[in-house]
């Protein structure tokens, strides 16, 4: 290990809060020790990262309220030292974090609400893809709908929830009080997406079309679609409200692409 | 001065809170400098904002997290996103900090200073290298702020930076405030930095504000430009000749026109201490082409 390379691991173990001689390669001043010195480093680097949680997590933030907002951080920081060159990603665990470890898992609300912060993070920067149109969908051959498959927007989530997360958050946004967690009887599902205006759009998924898109997205052709629905719909009104379907998510600019043999 | 130095005129580091004014309003500015990492996304809104405002403004991208000091491999996947983001935005140059901020896996997100002596010089010269063969272009270093003088320094830090520049062919982005932050941190003169960097290398000067803590000085870019830093910026200026200047700017952000009035400070410095002739902006695209 080279000189420098000792130096810079000494110096992130500080910022890390492990073990380390960094200080004895630092000089000291009248004012300043190396100690102090070192410390305006190490406070910045918290100081920083957890700044960057803030910015991603506001409703979580007024969820939790500043005291235990905090505790969360802390705990964030020390668990997840930041990988990536940018601090836009630094904040993805948290959701695992809240999902994993208690006193957080025993309240899964707390995950729902920073995977839904999360999801409009990712929807917000999501790769660009163009828009399939209703004339596309209309001009297909009749032989495609046999093989016929979808790409959809790079934004688009399919978030399931548990609790009334969604309720939580919306009110939080709207500087209401939340109404009091309650658990699902079935797990909901929300859909979210970047619209081509560049708004995150989000609403919520009925049971069939949650489990039609499920299919969907996998790549999954439109006949297996239709076979989900039938755990839905009966046969004569399964490609009715398959078609609805389709046609709801192609106005909605949810696909990008028409694929077929 | 040198005769092919390129002057942009005078800009300021383009920020979200200013987007909505600069694309509705086109407000007056001869550049803007954008932060790379800001732009290294898949897609949406900020690629969208830069599209439109790189389509009415020439910019110079300024980057953070190159850790070009860093005993870590370079980030290929980092400086194939920086190239992709390049060709998009065609930037006049590109600049990173003469720093390291990674390690061992591990981001600092911070401008974690190096020992100034001759083993860093041949690494880091060795990794500038390295950058503008890939890039396909040279690229600026700045100098920074620091809080902390390691004893395995060797030399004065603008000894360090002109070495570098002239063993790896980059061009140098300084840093008036940063001069004056570690010339109060550490105890020299910060006219003696400035009449220490080589004349021809300097393709940028950065303009910003601070903040006290105690004695020291942090460097927080969260107030206007303090009177010490515009005289020296006038000193640079003499010593310099026309150098391409911006504000930065990235805590307790101002309205823009409070922003554009504050550049125009440096303009009317400029304006007294250079001659008309070596204001004219020449606007020929730069620093193309191989290293």
């Amino acid at each position: 290990m080279s000189a420098l390379q000792q130096l810079q691991h000494e110096f992130i173990d500080y910022l890390l809060g492990s073990p380390s001689n960094i200080a004895s390669h630092i000089q000291s001043t009248r004012t300043y020790s190396a100690k102090e010195r070192l410390n305006i480093y190490a406070y910045a680097y918290t100081a920083r990262l957890k700044e960057a949680i803030e910015t991603d997590y506001e409703k979580l933030h007024l969820y939790l309220g500043d005291e235990q907002f905090d505790q969360l951080l802390e705990r964030y920081v020390d668990k997840y030292p930041s990988q990536h060159t940018s601090l836009r990603y630094f904040s993805a665990s948290m959701a695992t974090l809240l999902r994993e470890e208690a006193p957080y898992n025993e309240l899964p609300v707390l995950a729902e609400i920073a995977s839904i912060e999360a999801a409009f993070t990712d929807s917000f920067d999501a790769k660009n893809a163009k828009q399939a149109t209703l004339t596309e969908l209309a001009e297909l051959p009749s032989e495609a709908w046999e093989s016929l498959s979808f790409n959809f927007q790079p934004s688009l989530q399919l978030l399931p929830f548990m609790f009334n997360s969604f309720a939580v958050w919306k009110a939080l946004t709207d500087e209401e009080t939340p109404p009091d967690t309650e658990q699902h009887e079935h797990t909901n599902v929300w859909l979210m997406w970047r619209d081509i205006e560049l708004i995150s759009r989000y609403r919520p998924l009925s049971e069939p079309e949650a489990a039609a898109l499920n299919i969907a997205v996998k790549g999954d052709s439109f006949p297996t679609l239709c076979e989900e629905l039938l755990n839905h719909f009966d046969e004569d009104e399964t490609p009715i409200k398959a078609i609805g379907f389709l046609q709801t998510w192609v106005q909605e600019g949810l696909i990008s692409k028409f694929n077929h043999e | 001065m040198t005769n092919n130095r390129p002057f942009l005129g005078f800009g300021l580091g383009l920020r979200t809170d200013h987007y909505q004014h600069v694309i509705e309003k086109k407000p007056q500015v001869d550049w803007f400098e954008i932060i790379s990492e800001n732009y290294m996304v898949p897609g949406g809104k900020p690629l969208a904002n830069l599209d439109k405002i790189r389509a009415d403004y020439p910019m110079v991208m300024h980057g953070v997290s190159m850790s070009i000091g860093s005993t870590d491999p370079l980030n290929m996947q980092y400086l194939k996103d920086l190239k992709t983001l390049i060709q998009r935005v065609e930037p006049y140059w590109y600049s990173d900090h003469l720093c390291w901020t990674h390690v061992k896996q591990t981001n600092s997100h911070d401008l974690l200073p190096l020992p100034y002596n001759e083993a860093t010089i041949t690494h880091i010269v060795d990794r500038i290298s390295q950058v503008q063969d890939f890039i396909g272009r040279p690229m600026l270093i700045e100098n920074l702020s620091s809080y902390v003088t390691y004893n395995e320094s060797e030399m004065p830090e603008w000894q360090f930076f002109n070495d570098i520049a002239k063993r790896s062919g980059c061009y140098l982005l300084l840093d008036i405030n940063n001069i004056f932050v570690s010339a109060n941190n550490h105890h020299f003169e910060p006219v003696d930095y400035i009449n220490g960097v080589d004349i021809d290398n300097v393709m940028q000067f950065h303009l910003a504000g601070h903040s006290y803590q105690g004695d020291m000085i942090i460097d927080t870019h969260d107030h206007d430009v303090c009177d010490p830093v515009w005289d020296l910026y006038a000193i640079a200026l003499k010593r310099f000749g026309a150098v391409s200047t911006m504000i930065e700017r990235d805590d307790n952000i101002p309205d823009f026109p409070e922003l554009r009035a504050e550049l125009a400070i440096a303009e009317k410095i400029a304006a007294d201490v250079l001659t008309p002739n070596e204001l004219l902006i020449s606007g020929q695209p730069v620093l193309q082409g191989a290293a």
